[in-house]
């Protein structure tokens, strides 16, 4: 149609084409206004909110975050959503307050927030800092208080290595045979992290909320502590990233509402390496068989088609066929050949990240297998036939002289089967997914990769935080921001997958084989 | 002088490279039809599961018991459960419809502006982009839909409403104010480039419509929207309905429709529609009575292939429909469908009960219409390629 | 050698040569050249299969893997309590899966998990299954009680329901004694909100949904338009963002932007809010006991990080933090009493 060349639309074309076209926009509008959406909520989470210093005209303060305002029944005006923590001090963290009734609202630079390990975070004002050596009031507090912080995060990190490192592994040599050498060692690291603990109690901060009362808060439970009213905008910038950062490289705490998504990345991009090691042999073989094997009949034919529906069956289809047969039947017999001494405890009859894997790769098969048939449709009869005028046997043609110019068109195929992979959630609630699985299916201790272990996933994470969870509205940003890193993950991929493909088009042309 | 031809290989060596081409020639098709009979398994494997629910004696289900109307399977002790699929099968199709309901016109008109209108770098942009909305996960859609659109829709119902009727309107408008602009800004803002052009416009006219939603539920609907289609109509509204779900959906399904569509437009010789204009018709009468009737087997099988894909999507209508398993032809009321059900249910069903069986005869339900529709399209895409060819060689 | 020691000894020695996988620090086990990527991903791949699984405990140190599958009510408890059980015992991990109570029974018949966490106490017919599989029924542990509450919008003025006014909202049934069905804000006397009552409820999955069938609806069955949810946060989030709705959830799930709806007595009119006071008392009829299947064989000892996390849940800390997630502690004599039928053998 672009032969009719950039003619003009002469006055008499109607008002039909601009409905067509209107068609186009709002398409995109929709699919930008999503995007948007997601990157402004997930991205804003991580910068540091104002703290409001809230006053009533009943005398009541609070201290919070603005969330949102919604209207009153009756048009009585509107009311706003403020999070003012303190759940030890509250009971709740949340507090609707009607705007009519607000008499001031300041930001207040004193205005301290605390992230905790136990009760949430903390608003309000320090008071004291006090420790063995004695108390600091006042600004001297505040910059005691950082420096503590900083060395509790640094004893923190000495007690995770002491744990992870030392302990786990030799309790694991420990418990396969005693060893007086290892106990001893065993001993004297428990010691250590018994010293570390030690060294990281005894301090005390005191607390006052902004309506009077007092906590005495002990200083071990403090992650952070900042004063946003009094942050500069470089200063906000810095701990943006720095959120982002922990949000990428943190275990999930808090069950699943505070924290970052780390093992629920590394599980996602652990399942899709895994499955596209299966997939990628099969699809390609399968692929050759059909296209360059097979005698090119009316069985082909149907067989192709069937192939190409495969890919439009539901997810949820391949997530009951993977249970089915996967976990409940090769699972459970594997169990009861190998693992009999765990029963009832399941090793591979349940579901965990090899059967995802398997059940993934047999959902993304279609993509690849066509991918290649695409591929190897592109290469000239001419080459095929030149490599066989010369000698070669069949098998030296294709991979000699085929297969490497079909490369591209096969790595094609792997990336859209992994973008497709990295979003479908349905088959993996069914064969594989855990709630809460932090610790992540690789590590240091023999053999290395737990393929019968459960294991996170973004996408999974999404639905689970946003249903499951405890308070939704406290976990609602953390799923944006979850959400954006997904979608970023996939648009990533299909890019890579469309760049490379439009290489391939410059590069071989676009003529078919048949 | 010519060069020497190069040895022959000898015998021993011949003789190996012929046996390594055999055997490779073997695993492959060993790999090639292990892998398709692999992938075909899947029907086989769940017609056995199901098979028993109708013809063991035990753990079996009578036909009757599947047309029932409710679907209650967790049952307290002394309960009888009850099985009925049609609420789940009605649920899976009033979704399937709203989705293509909305997704048809937006996709068609897409495709045809695309493929008429469009210049085709911005063609050749548009392709991709529309691919990426395509691998939007559902999960992230569903949350959207369920967490963020249904409470925003339910607070401003009379100005979504009437997007449904602004929208189209303003399309028109920009369409009517283009014609009488002066060519110096007609020339600037190219009927070609319209679809994006229109972007703002249309943007603008949302947010108006939103912003005046509250008056105008005041002026119309005696400041309640709700109560009025409540008292008028019987109609009750529920937060997350089937406008919402068609919505979502929808927005899943159009890149696919699309594509089909656009290959299937673009497929139509050219000879069809430059014959057309060349007698004195209009692009547009060109497309709706020359090209579109050639065209139509081509983006009918792009609508089945639609109708597919909303049929098994489960993320999003697990979180946007509020999983009612009701059975009502009105939009503004929630639904269940049969993806939703398998996944919240068949974690719970004890292997091999009748429960079981019966959440794998939704799967296989599933797994068989978006076969069939799937076979049927490219079947009828085939005979397009074919008559194609039969009017490009004709011409 | 055995053959597995074998396969150690080689392992330990190619740990030796800096070439295994093991050793590297979690984050950095993909530095290498690809070929060494892929060979050690090959041999672990390999290995995978021989040695996979929990590990065995030892003295003093307890080691494994702990898994669990049940009630989303109990899910943020558990997860809690596996954060607990970890600091104490560093080589201990959970897995967590918890799409809803009725999940437990299925997962502990067929053998897929050891322990099932159910927010409502096993049937008649789970028991008999388990039973006939395994060969003995299951242990059952309480470990928390609940109240689940009613809740409403919170600007809507609703006062207090009778047990036949909640029957006559929620269910189709009306077994608990009321004439009519509610269906209308405006037959309860409210002017605001106006129109039809929107139901807001959890999935058949859950166990919170089985015990509002029993206590709340008197064993009836609910309507057909009630929104299924996954989870009690669900349902708060729906019902705090529209005005007409009602729904149900756990005590430990509510804000400050739902209100509760406590129980009026028909006859005395007294009110009945859920609180651990009524809920020991008996006075609110929505409460329930949180419990904790174990699929133990009389006669043998727990494995050791099972037998941790119990003993774990029902100690001062792990009731602690039952009250933290705004769940009702047990009773000092019901936390002896589960304690003791940990150690003894199981009474079903």
């Amino acid at each position: 149609m672009s032969r009719f060349g950039r003619a003009r639309l002469p006055r008499g074309e109607g008002p039909w084409p601009w409905l067509a076209a209107g068609s186009v926009a709002l398409s995109l509008l929709m699919f930008s206004g999503l995007l948007l959406l997601l990157a402004v909520r997930g991205l804003g989470h991580f910068w540091p909110a104002p703290l409001s210093l809230v006053a009533l005209e009943d005398g009541r303060l609070l201290a919070g975050q603005v969330v949102r305002e919604e209207r009153l029944p009756g048009g009585a005006g509107r009311e706003r959503l403020y999070l003012t923590a303190n759940r030890d001090l509250d009971g709740a963290i949340w507090s609707w307050v009607a705007v009519d009734e607000i008499a001031e609202e300041s930001h207040p630079r004193d205005l301290v927030v605390l992230e905790r390990t136990r009760w949430g975070s903390f608003h309000g004002r320090l008071l004291a800092l006090e420790d063995a050596a004695g108390r600091v009031e006042g600004e001297a507090a505040w910059q005691a208080l950082q420096e503590r912080l900083g060395e509790l995060e640094a004893l923190r990190r000495e007690r995770a290595h002491l744990r992870d490192r030392v302990v786990v592994p030799l309790v694991r040599r420990l418990e396969r045979g005693a060893d007086a050498a290892l106990a001893a060692e065993l001993g004297a690291a428990n010691a250590r992290i018994r010293q570390l603990q030690a060294r990281m109690g005894g301090t005390r901060l005191l607390l006052e909320s902004v309506d009077g009362r007092r906590l005495e808060q002990p200083l071990e439970q403090v992650l952070r502590a900042w004063r946003p009213n009094a942050m500069s905008a470089p200063r906000k910038l810095a701990a943006w990233g720095h959120g982002v950062w922990r949000f990428l490289s943190e275990g999930p705490r808090a069950a699943n509402t505070a924290g970052g998504v780390w093992p629920a990345i590394f599980g996602t991009v652990l399942m899709v390496l895994l499955m596209s090691v299966v997939v990628t042999p099969f699809g390609v073989l399968a692929g050759i068989y059909l296209n360059e094997v097979a005698h090119q009949g009316r069985f082909t034919r149907l067989v192709r088609i069937a192939v190409r529906n495969l890919a439009g069956v539901p997810s949820i289809v391949y997530g009951v066929f993977g249970l089915g047969v996967f976990v409940y039947g090769i699972g459970g017999t594997l169990d009861e050949w190998f693992f009999a001494d765990q029963l009832p405890s399941p090793t591979f009859g349940t579901g965990g990240l090899l059967w995802a894997s398997l059940t993934l790769a047999l959902l993304t098969l279609p993509v690849v297998i066509v991918a290649t048939e695409e591929g190897l449709a592109r290469v000239p009869d001419h080459q095929r036939e030149g490599a066989l005028a010369l000698g070669a046997t069949r098998v030296e043609m294709l991979t000699r002289v085929v297969l490497p110019m079909t490369a591209p068109a096969m790595l094609t195929g792997v990336i859209l089967a992994v973008a497709r992979a990295a979003g479908e959630v349905a088959p993996l609630m069914l064969v594989g997914v855990a709630k809460l699985a932090p610790q992540v299916p690789v590590d240091g201790e023999f053999p290395f990769l737990h393929l019968e272990q459960k294991f996170m996933h973004l996408g999974y994470h999404i639905y689970d935080v946003a249903f499951h969870g405890g308070d939704v509205e406290a976990a609602l940003p953390l799923v944006y921001a979850t959400a954006l890193l997904l979608v970023l993950v996939i648009l990533v991929l299909n890019l890579t997958a469309i760049f490379l493909r439009h290489h391939l088009r410059a590069r071989h042309g676009t003529v078919p084989r048949r | 002088m010519t060069e020497p031809l190069p040895p022959r290989p000898e015998p021993r060596r011949q003789w190996s490279r012929r046996l390594r081409d055999r055997l490779a020639t073997l695993l492959i098709t060993a790999g090639g039809l292990g892998v398709v009979a692999a992938v075909l398994a899947i029907g086989v494997f769940l017609a056995l599961e199901v098979a028993p629910l109708f013809l063991a004696a035990e753990a079996s289900l009578g036909w009757g018991e599947l047309w029932r109307e409710y679907w209650q399977p967790g049952t307290l002790p002394g309960e009888t459960p009850a099985y009925g699929m049609l609420p789940l099968a009605w649920g899976t199709l009033k979704a399937a419809f709203w989705a293509l309901l909305f997704a048809i016109p937006l996709a068609l008109g897409a495709a045809i502006h695309s493929a008429l209108y469009m210049p085709p770098r911005l063609r050749s942009r548009l392709k991709p982009t529309l691919e990426m909305m395509e691998a939007m996960p559902g999960v992230v859609v569903g949350f959207v839909a369920g967490l963020v659109l249904a409470p925003w829709v339910e607070r401003h119902l009379a100005g979504a409403l009437a997007l449904a009727l602004v929208l189209p309107a303003g399309m028109l408008l920009a369409g009517m104010a283009w014609t009488r602009l002066p060519p110096g800004l007609r020339r600037r803002l190219l009927p070609g480039w319209a679809g994006l052009w229109l972007m703002p416009w249309l943007a603008l006219l949302a947010t108006l419509s939103l912003w005046l939603s509250p008056v105008l539920e005041g002026l119309l609907f005696n400041g309640d929207l709700r109560h009025w289609l409540a008292a008028r109509f019987g109609l009750d509204y529920a937060s997350r309905n089937a406008l919402i779900v068609g919505l979502a959906m929808g927005f899943a399904v159009i890149p696919g429709i699309y594509a089909l569509a656009e290959d299937a437009l673009t497929g139509v010789p050219a000879s069809l529609g430059e014959g057309a204009q060349a007698l004195g018709a209009t692009r547009w009468q060109s497309l709706w009575k020359v090209v579109l009737p050639a065209a139509a087997p081509g983006v009918f099988s792009a609508v089945m292939i639609g109708a597919g894909r909303a049929v098994g999507e489960t993320m999003i209508v697990l979180m946007a429909s509020g999983n009612t398993a009701l059975m009502t032809l009105s939009p503004l009321e929630g639904m269940r469908s049969m993806a939703a059900t398998i996944a919240i249910e068949l974690p719970e069903a004890v292997p091999g009960g009748v429960h079981y069986r019966l959440l794998f005869l939704a799967a296989l339900a599933l797994f068989a219409f978006t076969f069939l529709v799937n076979t049927l399209a490219e079947l009828v895409r085939a005979r397009l390629r074919r008559r194609y060819r039969r009017l490009e060689a004709a011409t | 050698m055995s053959e597995s020691e074998a396969m150690v000894y080689a392992v330990g020695a190619a740990h030796q040569r800096g070439t295994a996988v093991c050793g590297q620090p979690p984050g950095q086990w993909w530095r290498g050249s690809p070929r060494r990527q892929l060979t050690r991903l090959g041999v672990a791949l390999l290995l995978a299969f021989c040695l996979a699984g929990s590990a065995r405990a030892a003295d003093d140190e307890v080691v494994g893997t702990l898994g669990a599958v049940g009630s989303d009510t109990l899910a943020g408890l558990m997860l809690r309590w596996g954060e607990a059980l970890t600091e104490r015992y560093p080589a201990v991990r959970l897995q967590l899966q918890a799409s809803g109570s009725a999940s437990a029974p299925t997962a502990l018949i067929a053998g897929t998990t050891r322990l099932g966490p159910m927010s409502r106490p096993m049937s008649e017919a789970e028991r008999d299954a388990f039973t006939a599989r395994h060969g003995y029924p299951p242990l059952e542990i309480e470990v928390a009680r609940d109240a689940l509450a009613v809740i409403v919008h919170r600007h809507n003025p609703l006062e207090s329901l009778t047990l036949a006014e909640l029957d006559a909202i929620f269910s189709r049934t009306r077994r608990c004694g009321a004439d009519e069905p509610i269906d209308d804000w405006s037959q309860l006397g409210l002017a605001e909100p106006t129109g039809r009552i929107v139901l807001h409820g959890r999935n058949v999955a859950s166990g919170t949904h089985d015990v509002i069938r029993l206590h709340g609806l008197c064993g009836g069955n609910f309507r057909l338009n009630v929104n299924e949810h996954p989870g009690s946060a669900a349902v708060v989030a729906a019902v705090a963002a529209e005005s007409a709705a009602i729904g149900f959830a756990g005590l430990n799930h509510l804000t400050p932007s739902v209100r509760v709806i406590p129980r009026r007595d028909g006859e005395s009119g007294e009110r009945h809010p859920p609180s651990p006071a009524t809920v020991a008392g008996g006075d609110y009829p929505l409460a329930r006991s949180l419990y904790l299947y174990v699929n133990r064989r009389p006669g043998e000892p727990l494995p050791g990080p099972e037998r941790a996390f119990l003993d774990l849940v029902l100690s001062q800390e792990g009731q602690s933090i039952v009250e933290e997630l705004g769940f009702v502690p047990l009773p000092a004599a019901a936390r002896a009493r589960q304690l003791g039928r940990l150690s003894d053998g199981p009474v079903g």
